[in-house]
Protein backbone atom coordinates (compact mmCIF):
# COMPACT_ATOMS: atom_id res chain seq x y z
CA UNK A 1 0.00 0.00 0.00
CA UNK A 2 1.25 3.33 -0.35
CA UNK A 3 0.05 7.06 -0.15
CA UNK A 4 -1.23 8.82 -2.53
CA UNK A 5 0.15 11.58 -3.95
CA UNK A 6 -1.32 14.71 -3.79
CA UNK A 7 -3.11 14.94 -0.71
CA UNK A 8 -2.60 16.36 2.63
CA UNK A 9 -2.03 14.15 5.77
CA UNK A 10 -5.65 14.65 8.19
CA UNK A 11 -4.86 16.82 10.77
CA UNK A 12 -5.14 15.07 14.42
CA UNK A 13 -7.86 17.48 15.25
CA UNK A 14 -9.54 15.74 12.76
CA UNK A 15 -10.12 12.70 14.55
CA UNK A 16 -11.88 13.61 16.92
CA UNK A 17 -12.28 12.79 20.61
CA UNK A 18 -11.99 9.45 20.36
CA UNK A 19 -9.00 9.32 18.24
CA UNK A 20 -7.40 11.34 20.74
CA UNK A 21 -8.24 9.16 23.43
CA UNK A 22 -6.62 6.45 21.45
CA UNK A 23 -3.54 8.28 21.48
CA UNK A 24 -3.40 9.21 24.99
CA UNK A 25 -3.84 5.15 25.58
CA UNK A 26 -1.45 3.58 23.29
CA UNK A 27 1.25 6.74 24.91
CA UNK A 28 0.38 4.93 28.23
CA UNK A 29 0.43 1.66 26.81
CA UNK A 30 3.90 2.38 25.28
CA UNK A 31 5.11 3.81 28.97
CA UNK A 32 3.88 0.73 30.58
CA UNK A 33 5.36 -1.31 28.13
CA UNK A 34 8.82 0.93 29.00
CA UNK A 35 8.18 0.26 33.06
CA UNK A 36 7.87 -3.42 33.01
CA UNK A 37 11.29 -3.54 30.72
CA UNK A 38 13.08 -2.00 33.31
CA UNK A 39 11.70 -5.14 35.67
CA UNK A 40 11.74 -7.74 33.24
CA UNK A 41 14.14 -8.85 30.15
CA UNK A 42 11.77 -7.51 27.01
CA UNK A 43 11.75 -10.97 25.99
CA UNK A 44 10.11 -12.19 29.30
CA UNK A 45 7.46 -8.94 29.96
CA UNK A 46 4.27 -10.21 30.36
CA UNK A 47 2.45 -7.53 28.90
CA UNK A 48 3.84 -9.29 25.29
CA UNK A 49 2.85 -12.50 25.85
CA UNK A 50 -1.06 -11.49 27.37
CA UNK A 51 -2.71 -13.88 24.78
CA UNK A 52 0.02 -16.82 25.48
CA UNK A 53 -1.13 -16.34 29.02
CA UNK A 54 -4.67 -16.73 28.66
CA UNK A 55 -3.70 -19.85 26.40
CA UNK A 56 -1.90 -21.45 29.28
CA UNK A 57 -4.70 -20.83 31.78
CA UNK A 58 -7.16 -22.05 29.37
CA UNK A 59 -4.68 -25.23 28.98
CA UNK A 60 -4.93 -25.65 32.70
CA UNK A 61 -8.31 -25.43 32.70
CA UNK A 62 -9.25 -28.34 30.11
CA UNK A 63 -6.71 -30.43 32.58
CA UNK A 64 -7.92 -30.09 35.49
CA UNK A 65 -11.91 -29.38 34.27
CA UNK A 66 -11.11 -33.54 32.84
CA UNK A 67 -10.04 -34.31 36.09
CA UNK A 68 -13.16 -32.93 37.95
CA UNK A 69 -15.19 -34.30 34.90
CA UNK A 70 -14.62 -37.59 35.46
CA UNK A 71 -16.15 -37.15 39.22
CA UNK A 72 -18.98 -34.76 38.70
CA UNK A 73 -22.60 -35.87 38.38
CA UNK A 74 -24.74 -34.06 36.60
CA UNK A 75 -28.35 -34.21 38.96
CA UNK A 76 -30.60 -32.09 40.86
CA UNK A 77 -29.69 -34.89 43.81
CA UNK A 78 -26.06 -35.92 43.08
CA UNK A 79 -24.51 -32.27 41.60
CA UNK A 80 -23.68 -30.80 45.15
CA UNK A 81 -22.80 -34.09 46.67
CA UNK A 82 -20.09 -35.22 43.86
CA UNK A 83 -18.54 -31.56 44.13
CA UNK A 84 -18.31 -32.08 47.84
CA UNK A 85 -16.46 -35.51 47.10
CA UNK A 86 -14.38 -34.08 44.67
CA UNK A 87 -13.43 -31.42 47.30
CA UNK A 88 -12.94 -33.27 50.41
CA UNK A 89 -12.86 -37.02 49.58
CA UNK A 90 -10.75 -37.33 46.40
CA UNK A 91 -7.32 -37.39 47.03
CA UNK A 92 -5.58 -33.54 46.01
CA UNK A 93 -9.55 -33.11 44.33
CA UNK A 94 -9.98 -29.95 46.02
CA UNK A 95 -6.54 -28.49 45.02
CA UNK A 96 -7.76 -29.04 41.65
CA UNK A 97 -11.43 -27.66 41.85
CA UNK A 98 -9.02 -24.50 42.96
CA UNK A 99 -6.82 -24.46 40.12
CA UNK A 100 -9.61 -25.05 38.25
CA UNK A 101 -11.51 -22.11 39.76
CA UNK A 102 -8.25 -19.78 40.31
CA UNK A 103 -7.03 -20.27 36.20
CA UNK A 104 -11.04 -19.60 35.48
CA UNK A 105 -10.13 -15.93 36.82
CA UNK A 106 -6.44 -16.08 35.46
CA UNK A 107 -8.07 -16.63 31.77
CA UNK A 108 -10.32 -13.81 31.93
CA UNK A 109 -7.48 -11.34 33.59
CA UNK A 110 -5.08 -12.59 30.64
CA UNK A 111 -7.85 -12.14 28.05
CA UNK A 112 -8.71 -8.71 29.14
CA UNK A 113 -5.30 -7.46 29.00
CA UNK A 114 -4.63 -8.82 25.62
CA UNK A 115 -8.03 -7.35 24.22
CA UNK A 116 -7.06 -3.67 25.72
CA UNK A 117 -3.11 -3.96 24.60
CA UNK A 118 -4.58 -4.80 20.81
CA UNK A 119 -7.11 -2.00 21.34
CA UNK A 120 -4.71 0.65 22.36
CA UNK A 121 -1.82 -0.17 20.63
CA UNK A 122 -4.68 -0.46 17.40
CA UNK A 123 -4.12 -3.96 16.66
CA UNK A 124 -7.25 -4.47 15.25
CA UNK A 125 -7.42 -2.45 11.68
CA UNK A 126 -7.42 -3.84 8.48
CA UNK A 127 -6.67 -7.74 8.17
CA UNK A 128 -6.17 -7.88 12.13
CA UNK A 129 -10.23 -7.15 12.00
CA UNK A 130 -10.16 -11.24 11.67
CA UNK A 131 -8.21 -11.85 15.31
CA UNK A 132 -10.51 -9.06 16.87
CA UNK A 133 -13.85 -10.35 16.32
CA UNK A 134 -12.98 -13.84 17.12
CA UNK A 135 -11.05 -12.79 20.40
CA UNK A 136 -14.63 -10.97 21.16
CA UNK A 137 -16.38 -14.27 20.60
CA UNK A 138 -13.50 -15.96 22.82
CA UNK A 139 -13.79 -13.77 25.71
CA UNK A 140 -18.10 -14.07 24.98
CA UNK A 141 -17.76 -18.09 25.22
CA UNK A 142 -15.09 -17.94 27.67
CA UNK A 143 -17.18 -15.47 30.49
CA UNK A 144 -20.46 -18.01 29.32
CA UNK A 145 -18.42 -20.87 30.45
CA UNK A 146 -17.20 -19.57 33.83
CA UNK A 147 -20.94 -18.23 34.40
CA UNK A 148 -22.24 -21.75 34.07
CA UNK A 149 -19.38 -23.44 35.98
CA UNK A 150 -20.57 -21.45 39.05
CA UNK A 151 -23.64 -23.27 38.47
CA UNK A 152 -22.61 -26.80 38.06
CA UNK A 153 -21.74 -26.81 41.87
CA UNK A 154 -25.40 -26.20 42.65
CA UNK A 155 -25.55 -24.60 45.77
CA UNK A 156 -28.07 -21.82 47.13
CA UNK A 157 -25.78 -19.11 44.69
CA UNK A 158 -26.06 -21.98 41.70
CA UNK A 159 -29.87 -22.08 42.35
CA UNK A 160 -29.79 -18.20 42.61
CA UNK A 161 -27.82 -17.78 39.30
CA UNK A 162 -30.26 -20.24 37.61
CA UNK A 163 -33.20 -17.93 38.62
CA UNK A 164 -31.64 -14.82 37.47
CA UNK A 165 -30.52 -16.28 34.20
CA UNK A 166 -33.99 -17.60 33.13
CA UNK A 167 -35.51 -13.93 34.45
CA UNK A 168 -32.67 -12.96 31.46
CA UNK A 169 -33.43 -15.46 28.90
CA UNK A 170 -37.27 -14.93 29.60
CA UNK A 171 -36.69 -11.14 28.72
CA UNK A 172 -35.57 -12.19 25.11
CA UNK A 173 -38.53 -11.23 23.22
CA UNK A 174 -39.88 -13.61 20.81
CA UNK A 175 -37.19 -16.60 21.56
CA UNK A 176 -37.35 -15.71 25.59
CA UNK A 177 -39.78 -18.45 27.04
CA UNK A 178 -38.96 -21.15 23.87
CA UNK A 179 -35.19 -20.84 25.20
CA UNK A 180 -35.79 -21.25 28.12
CA UNK A 181 -38.07 -24.28 28.28
CA UNK A 182 -34.80 -25.79 26.23
CA UNK A 183 -32.61 -24.55 29.33
CA UNK A 184 -34.64 -26.42 31.72
CA UNK A 185 -35.64 -29.33 30.07
CA UNK A 186 -38.81 -29.27 31.55
CA UNK A 187 -41.54 -27.42 33.15
CA UNK A 188 -38.88 -26.81 36.23
CA UNK A 189 -35.33 -27.31 37.16
CA UNK A 190 -34.90 -31.00 37.13
CA UNK A 191 -32.24 -33.26 36.20
CA UNK A 192 -32.46 -32.71 32.62
CA UNK A 193 -31.19 -28.81 33.79
CA UNK A 194 -27.92 -30.25 34.97
CA UNK A 195 -27.48 -32.34 32.20
CA UNK A 196 -27.84 -29.06 29.84
CA UNK A 197 -25.78 -26.97 32.60
CA UNK A 198 -22.61 -28.87 32.22
CA UNK A 199 -23.12 -29.48 28.34
CA UNK A 200 -23.26 -25.69 27.98
CA UNK A 201 -20.12 -25.62 30.26
CA UNK A 202 -18.03 -28.42 28.26
CA UNK A 203 -19.21 -27.30 24.91
CA UNK A 204 -18.87 -24.32 24.19
CA UNK A 205 -15.33 -24.75 25.85
CA UNK A 206 -14.44 -27.11 23.78
CA UNK A 207 -15.07 -24.51 21.22
CA UNK A 208 -12.27 -22.26 22.54
CA UNK A 209 -10.45 -24.41 20.61
CA UNK A 210 -11.91 -23.57 17.54
CA UNK A 211 -12.45 -20.11 17.86
CA UNK A 212 -8.32 -20.37 18.77
CA UNK A 213 -7.95 -21.87 15.66
CA UNK A 214 -9.67 -19.07 13.56
CA UNK A 215 -7.92 -16.04 15.85
CA UNK A 216 -4.51 -17.21 14.17
CA UNK A 217 -5.65 -17.81 11.09
CA UNK A 218 -3.94 -14.82 9.62
CA UNK A 219 -1.11 -14.13 12.19
CA UNK A 220 2.07 -15.48 11.08
CA UNK A 221 3.88 -15.59 14.15
CA UNK A 222 1.19 -15.78 17.10
CA UNK A 223 3.23 -16.06 20.41
CA UNK A 224 0.76 -18.71 21.38
CA UNK A 225 2.60 -19.99 24.61
CA UNK A 226 4.35 -17.35 27.40
CA UNK A 227 8.24 -18.04 28.34
CA UNK A 228 9.15 -20.38 31.19
CA UNK A 229 9.49 -18.13 33.54
CA UNK A 230 5.62 -17.16 33.56
CA UNK A 231 4.52 -20.67 33.33
CA UNK A 232 5.94 -21.36 36.67
CA UNK A 233 5.53 -17.93 37.80
CA UNK A 234 1.16 -19.03 36.72
CA UNK A 235 1.26 -22.31 37.68
CA UNK A 236 2.75 -21.34 41.07
CA UNK A 237 -0.27 -18.65 41.40
CA UNK A 238 -3.00 -20.84 41.04
CA UNK A 239 -1.68 -23.62 43.20
CA UNK A 240 -1.16 -21.31 45.73
CA UNK A 241 -4.35 -19.58 46.15
CA UNK A 242 -5.98 -23.38 45.55
CA UNK A 243 -3.99 -24.38 48.45
CA UNK A 244 -4.34 -21.43 50.84
CA UNK A 245 -7.68 -20.16 49.91
CA UNK A 246 -9.93 -23.02 48.59
CA UNK A 247 -12.95 -23.02 46.19
CA UNK A 248 -15.75 -23.58 48.46
CA UNK A 249 -19.73 -24.17 48.00
CA UNK A 250 -22.30 -22.38 49.80
CA UNK A 251 -25.15 -24.20 51.58
CA UNK A 252 -26.84 -27.26 49.06
CA UNK A 253 -29.24 -25.85 46.98
CA UNK A 254 -33.19 -27.33 47.86
CA UNK A 255 -36.36 -26.21 46.32
CA UNK A 256 -37.15 -24.19 49.55
CA UNK A 257 -34.73 -22.13 49.77
CA UNK A 258 -35.04 -18.75 48.44
CA UNK A 259 -31.80 -17.14 48.43
CA UNK A 260 -31.67 -13.24 48.23
CA UNK A 261 -27.81 -12.88 48.21
CA UNK A 262 -24.73 -14.49 47.02
CA UNK A 263 -21.01 -13.85 47.17
CA UNK A 264 -20.14 -12.12 43.93
CA UNK A 265 -17.04 -12.27 41.07
CA UNK A 266 -16.35 -9.88 39.32
CA UNK A 267 -15.18 -11.73 36.50
CA UNK A 268 -17.54 -14.01 35.50
CA UNK A 269 -21.03 -12.64 37.59
CA UNK A 270 -20.82 -8.95 37.08
CA UNK A 271 -24.73 -9.03 34.94
CA UNK A 272 -25.87 -10.46 37.48
CA UNK A 273 -25.58 -7.89 39.77
CA UNK A 274 -26.85 -5.12 37.61
CA UNK A 275 -30.36 -6.74 38.36
CA UNK A 276 -29.61 -5.53 41.63
CA UNK A 277 -31.09 -2.57 39.89
CA UNK A 278 -31.98 -2.73 36.36
CA UNK A 279 -34.57 -5.37 35.09
CA UNK A 280 -33.60 -8.45 33.44
CA UNK A 281 -34.92 -7.10 29.57
CA UNK A 282 -32.54 -3.67 30.33
CA UNK A 283 -29.51 -5.90 31.71
CA UNK A 284 -30.20 -8.24 28.88
CA UNK A 285 -30.07 -5.34 26.48
CA UNK A 286 -26.99 -3.80 27.71
CA UNK A 287 -25.04 -7.41 27.08
CA UNK A 288 -26.18 -7.21 23.31
CA UNK A 289 -25.50 -3.70 22.98
CA UNK A 290 -21.79 -3.99 24.40
CA UNK A 291 -20.91 -7.14 22.09
CA UNK A 292 -21.72 -5.59 19.31
CA UNK A 293 -19.97 -2.51 20.18
CA UNK A 294 -16.97 -5.00 20.90
CA UNK A 295 -17.92 -6.54 17.21
CA UNK A 296 -17.90 -2.77 15.81
CA UNK A 297 -14.30 -1.38 17.17
CA UNK A 298 -12.23 -1.99 14.56
CA UNK A 299 -14.74 -0.34 11.69
CA UNK A 300 -15.36 2.97 13.90
CA UNK A 301 -14.27 6.19 13.12
CA UNK A 302 -13.94 7.41 9.81
CA UNK A 303 -9.35 7.05 9.97
CA UNK A 304 -9.60 3.05 10.20
CA UNK A 305 -11.15 3.19 6.12
CA UNK A 306 -8.33 2.76 4.11
CA UNK A 307 -9.63 6.29 2.31
CA UNK A 308 -9.28 7.72 5.36
CA UNK A 309 -5.65 7.10 6.12
CA UNK A 310 -5.14 8.40 2.68
CA UNK A 311 -4.17 4.67 1.80
CA UNK A 312 -4.47 3.70 -2.34
CA UNK A 313 -5.77 0.10 -2.80
CA UNK A 314 -3.29 -1.59 -4.95
CA UNK A 315 -5.20 -4.96 -5.69
CA UNK A 316 -4.50 -8.75 -4.40
CA UNK A 317 -0.87 -9.72 -5.27
CA UNK A 318 -0.53 -12.24 -8.41
CA UNK A 319 2.21 -14.08 -9.07
CA UNK A 320 4.44 -14.11 -12.21
CA UNK A 321 4.37 -17.72 -13.15
CA UNK A 322 7.30 -17.44 -15.55
CA UNK A 323 9.37 -15.86 -13.30
CA UNK A 324 8.86 -18.13 -9.74
CA UNK A 325 11.29 -20.01 -8.68
CA UNK A 326 9.43 -21.63 -6.12
CA UNK A 327 12.26 -20.62 -3.15
CA UNK A 328 9.45 -20.05 -0.60
CA UNK A 329 10.80 -16.51 0.43
CA UNK A 330 7.43 -14.67 0.34
CA UNK A 331 5.87 -17.38 1.70
CA UNK A 332 8.35 -17.06 5.08
CA UNK A 333 7.64 -13.21 4.71
CA UNK A 334 4.15 -12.84 4.25
CA UNK A 335 2.34 -11.65 8.09
CA UNK A 336 -0.84 -12.85 7.31
CA UNK A 337 -0.13 -16.41 5.74
CA UNK A 338 -1.38 -15.38 2.11
CA UNK A 339 0.87 -17.16 0.32
CA UNK A 340 1.14 -20.99 0.14
CA UNK A 341 3.44 -23.01 -1.98
CA UNK A 342 2.21 -25.76 -4.12
CA UNK A 343 3.55 -28.60 -6.39
CA UNK A 344 4.67 -26.86 -9.85
CA UNK A 345 2.75 -27.99 -12.65
CA UNK A 346 4.99 -26.95 -14.89
CA UNK A 347 8.80 -25.06 -15.16
CA UNK A 348 8.94 -21.52 -15.11
CA UNK A 349 10.06 -19.95 -18.23
CA UNK A 350 13.35 -17.92 -17.21
CA UNK A 351 16.30 -19.37 -16.23
CA UNK A 352 16.08 -19.67 -12.88
CA UNK A 353 12.72 -21.28 -12.70
CA UNK A 354 13.53 -23.90 -15.24
CA UNK A 355 14.25 -26.54 -12.22
CA UNK A 356 11.68 -25.38 -9.90
CA UNK A 357 9.92 -28.00 -7.64
CA UNK A 358 7.43 -25.63 -6.10
CA UNK A 359 4.92 -22.84 -7.12
CA UNK A 360 3.68 -20.01 -4.78
CA UNK A 361 0.25 -19.24 -5.11
CA UNK A 362 -1.71 -16.34 -3.31
CA UNK A 363 -4.67 -16.91 -0.89
CA UNK A 364 -7.17 -13.28 -1.94
CA UNK A 365 -8.95 -13.71 0.99
CA UNK A 366 -5.93 -13.13 2.93
CA UNK A 367 -3.91 -10.80 1.08
CA UNK A 368 -4.15 -7.16 2.97
CA UNK A 369 -2.21 -5.55 -0.72
CA UNK A 370 0.58 -4.62 1.87
CA UNK A 371 3.61 -5.22 -0.64
CA UNK A 372 5.84 -7.49 1.23
CA UNK A 373 6.16 -10.63 -0.82
CA UNK A 374 7.03 -8.33 -3.51
CA UNK A 375 10.05 -7.03 -1.40
CA UNK A 376 10.78 -10.63 -0.52
CA UNK A 377 11.23 -11.97 -4.08
CA UNK A 378 14.44 -11.30 -5.69
CA UNK A 379 13.01 -12.69 -9.20
CA UNK A 380 10.14 -10.10 -9.82
CA UNK A 381 7.69 -12.63 -9.31
CA UNK A 382 5.00 -11.21 -7.82
CA UNK A 383 3.17 -8.11 -8.29
CA UNK A 384 0.36 -5.75 -7.09
CA UNK A 385 -1.73 -4.96 -10.35
CA UNK A 386 -3.11 -2.04 -9.56
CA UNK A 387 -0.01 -0.41 -8.54
CA UNK A 388 3.58 -1.57 -10.48
CA UNK A 389 6.63 -0.98 -10.07
CA UNK A 390 6.48 1.92 -12.32
CA UNK A 391 3.86 3.87 -10.35
CA UNK A 392 6.33 3.51 -7.34
CA UNK A 393 9.10 5.16 -10.02
CA UNK A 394 6.78 7.61 -10.76
CA UNK A 395 5.84 8.25 -7.36
CA UNK A 396 9.33 8.34 -5.89
CA UNK A 397 10.43 10.68 -8.94
CA UNK A 398 7.73 13.13 -7.77
CA UNK A 399 8.47 13.09 -4.53
CA UNK A 400 12.21 13.67 -5.07
CA UNK A 401 11.48 16.89 -7.45
CA UNK A 402 9.39 18.59 -4.84
CA UNK B 1 23.70 -6.77 41.47
CA UNK B 2 25.04 -9.57 40.45
CA UNK B 3 25.91 -11.17 43.25
CA UNK B 4 22.26 -10.15 44.86
CA UNK B 5 20.89 -12.04 41.85
CA UNK B 6 23.20 -14.94 43.06
CA UNK B 7 22.30 -14.47 46.60
CA UNK B 8 18.46 -14.75 45.88
CA UNK B 9 18.99 -17.58 43.36
CA UNK B 10 21.04 -19.55 46.46
CA UNK B 11 17.84 -18.30 48.74
CA UNK B 12 14.85 -19.00 46.83
CA UNK B 13 16.66 -22.78 46.00
CA UNK B 14 16.79 -23.10 49.74
CA UNK B 15 12.92 -21.79 50.34
CA UNK B 16 12.42 -24.41 47.04
CA UNK B 17 13.84 -27.73 48.92
CA UNK B 18 12.06 -26.75 51.97
CA UNK B 19 8.94 -26.76 49.88
CA UNK B 20 9.88 -29.87 48.46
CA UNK B 21 10.27 -31.17 52.04
CA UNK B 22 6.52 -29.64 52.79
CA UNK B 23 5.31 -31.54 49.75
CA UNK B 24 6.70 -34.97 51.10
CA UNK B 25 5.34 -33.95 54.93
CA UNK B 26 1.93 -32.72 53.27
CA UNK B 27 1.28 -35.89 51.09
CA UNK B 28 2.10 -38.47 54.37
CA UNK B 29 -0.08 -36.60 56.67
CA UNK B 30 -2.72 -36.44 53.90
CA UNK B 31 -2.97 -32.43 54.05
CA UNK B 32 -3.73 -31.38 50.40
CA UNK B 33 -3.99 -28.27 50.42
CA UNK B 34 -0.86 -27.53 52.38
CA UNK B 35 0.45 -29.68 49.64
CA UNK B 36 -0.74 -27.36 46.79
CA UNK B 37 0.22 -24.61 48.48
CA UNK B 38 3.60 -25.95 48.57
CA UNK B 39 3.45 -26.83 44.90
CA UNK B 40 2.71 -23.34 44.40
CA UNK B 41 5.53 -21.23 46.71
CA UNK B 42 7.98 -24.24 44.56
CA UNK B 43 6.54 -23.48 41.23
CA UNK B 44 7.27 -19.17 41.50
CA UNK B 45 10.25 -19.81 43.45
CA UNK B 46 11.55 -21.61 39.99
CA UNK B 47 10.08 -18.79 38.25
CA UNK B 48 12.18 -16.26 39.83
CA UNK B 49 15.16 -18.68 39.98
CA UNK B 50 14.79 -18.43 35.92
CA UNK B 51 14.53 -15.03 35.87
CA UNK B 52 17.25 -14.29 38.31
CA UNK B 53 18.88 -16.66 35.63
CA UNK B 54 18.17 -14.51 32.80
CA UNK B 55 19.33 -11.34 34.59
CA UNK B 56 22.63 -12.51 35.48
CA UNK B 57 23.08 -13.23 31.58
CA UNK B 58 23.26 -17.44 32.04
CA UNK B 59 19.97 -18.08 30.12
CA UNK B 60 18.84 -16.17 27.72
CA UNK B 61 16.97 -15.64 24.06
CA UNK B 62 18.11 -17.82 21.11
CA UNK B 63 21.29 -16.83 19.16
CA UNK B 64 19.18 -15.67 16.35
CA UNK B 65 17.22 -13.86 18.32
CA UNK B 66 19.62 -11.40 19.85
Amino acid sequence: MSVAAGRPPRADTERGRYGRVMTALLRGTLRLDVVVNRVYPSDYNPLYYTGGLANLFLFVLVLSGIFLFFYYEASLGGAFASVRYITEGVPYGGLVRGVHRYAADGFIVAALLHLFRNWFTDRYLFSRDNPWISGVFLLAFGSFVGFTGYQLVWDERAQALTGLFLGLLRSLPVLGAPLARVFLGGEGVGDATLVRILFLHIAPASALYVLLWWHYTRLRHPKIWPPAVWVLFCLGLVFLLAGVMPATSGLPATPAARPTAFPMDVFFLLPFWLLNWLPPGVVGALLGALLVAAFAVPYLGARERPEAMDVRHAGVAQVVDGNCTGCELCYYDCPYNAIVMVPSPAPGLSRAAANRTLLAVVLESRCVECGICIGACPFEALELPRFLERDVKALVTEAVRA
Amino acid sequence: MRNAYVTGILLLAALALLCAAGIVYAEVTDRWFLGGGMIGVLLLAYSFIVLFLRKLGIIGPRRAER
